[in-house]
């Protein structure tokens, strides 16, 4: 059982729950308590020739939904993307699970790049240089022309218009 | 200082465009989110942070893992499989230590109060023992009691105990057959006289 839940361990993490909660401490004890799950009850699993991945995957979305359940806060991107599990979710699904995990990293992409459409060129840039390429504060604030308080400000001002538009145009 | 109406504003209210003039309040709480964001991006996300900054940066994480971001790291992924399995088949009680696994800050416990929890099955396995290796020793040693017996049929007066009704009714005639009613009342006026002996004579009931 070791090697199956350590070779799903990273696309389970990455493509299933991260995405859906946004928080790492949160993320990996979810990871632990689906694999804990998937261990317990992995005689309800009926192998017909295809990957685990799904079922595992099913596990994960559940204990995702458990948490947001749980959650008192209102967060409404991850709930956005909660809703839309359903949708994306298909355990029959013959494919393997490097493709699935694909799959659903390629759609949560096409989501945020469709949100980021609708902000500001200068947010879109800030959020760009800051969170995707990671550049330091100075190198941003550098690369906009700004000083380092400025840049701060755009940051927060992007992240804050980046869930809000998120939240608007997956909650409509 | 922001007053809590500023931080309401500054979080629920509209976002104000790009060129927009931040207030001093926005700088302040600006400037707080882009040490969180610092400190996440090297793996040092602070535990205690306000729910609105929390939110902020899960949106962050979000769009940074959904960029290929934040792969998880070989030592933790085989930290959370061996507390998986620990959980699964151990009961609960992973096999590595708990300051391996981030993701359950709040079960930390102090050594010393682990340690003295891992006798605890240890004592009341052995306290079992002792007491069980007692009750034998005294089933050996303890000479054989002599039990009277009390013949409790004996004792208790025939209209105290539990008695067909054939000899107090007797036959029943056709014609009164219908009559059920009567039957019941002179078997519970019986029964009652032997209830009041019982009581009235110091009995329990």
């Amino acid at each position: 059982m070791r090697p199956i839940l350590e070779r799903y361990a990273q696309p389970l993490y990455g493509t299933v729950i991260l995405p859906r909660l946004g928080n790492t401490a949160s993320a990996e004890e979810v990871l632990r308590d689906t694999l804990a799950t998937a261990v317990e009850k992995i005689k309800r699993f009926t192998w017909q020739g295809k990957s685990i991945y799904p079922w595992l995957r099913q596990i994960a979305i559940n204990k995702v939904f458990d948490v947001h359940r749980q959650s008192k806060r209102s967060r409404r991107l991850a709930d956005a993307m909660v809703h839309e599990v359903a949708a994306e979710t298909d355990p029959s699904s013959h494919a393997d699970a490097q493709l699935i995990a694909e799959q659903e990293r390629t759609a949560h992409r096409a989501k945020i790049d469709e949100t980021m459409v609708l902000l500001a060129e200068r947010y879109r840039l800030a959020i760009e240089l800051r969170l995707v390429q990671e550049l330091s504060r100075d190198d941003c604030a550098k690369r906009l022309g700004v000083t380092i308080g400025t840049f701060d400000v755009l940051l927060f001002r992007a992240v804050r218009a980046f869930r809000k538009q998120f939240g608007e145009a997956k909650g409509s | 200082m922001p007053t809590t109406d500023d931080e309401d504003d500054l979080m629920l209210g509209a976002v104000p465009d790009p060129d927009d003039e931040a207030t001093p309040a926005e700088r302040a709480h600006a400037r707080t989110f882009a040490e969180l964001v610092d400190k996440t991006l090297v793996g040092q996300t602070p535990v205690a942070m306000s729910a609105d900054d929390r939110a902020l940066l899960d949106v962050a994480t979000v769009i940074r893992v959904t960029s290929g971001g934040l792969p998880l790291a070989a030592s933790k992924q085989r930290s959370i499989v061996e507390a998986a399995l620990a959980k699964a088949i151990g009961g609960g009680r992973p096999t590595t230590t708990t300051a391996e696994l981030p993701s359950a800050p709040a079960a930390v416990i102090p050594l010393a109060g682990r340690e003295r929890r891992r006798f605890v099955p240890w004592a009341i396995a052995g306290v079992s023992t002792l007491v069980a290796a007692a009750a034998i020793v005294l089933l050996v040693v303890r000479a054989p009691t002599v039990i009277h017996e009390v013949d409790t049929a004996r004792v208790v007066p025939t209209e105290q105990r539990s008695r067909p009704t054939d000899a107090l009714i007797g036959p029943i005639a056709r014609e009164r057959a219908g009559d059920a009613a009567t039957r019941i009342d002179t078997i519970f006026a019986d029964r009652l006289d032997g209830y009041r002996d019982r009581t009235l004579g110091g009995g329990k009931p």
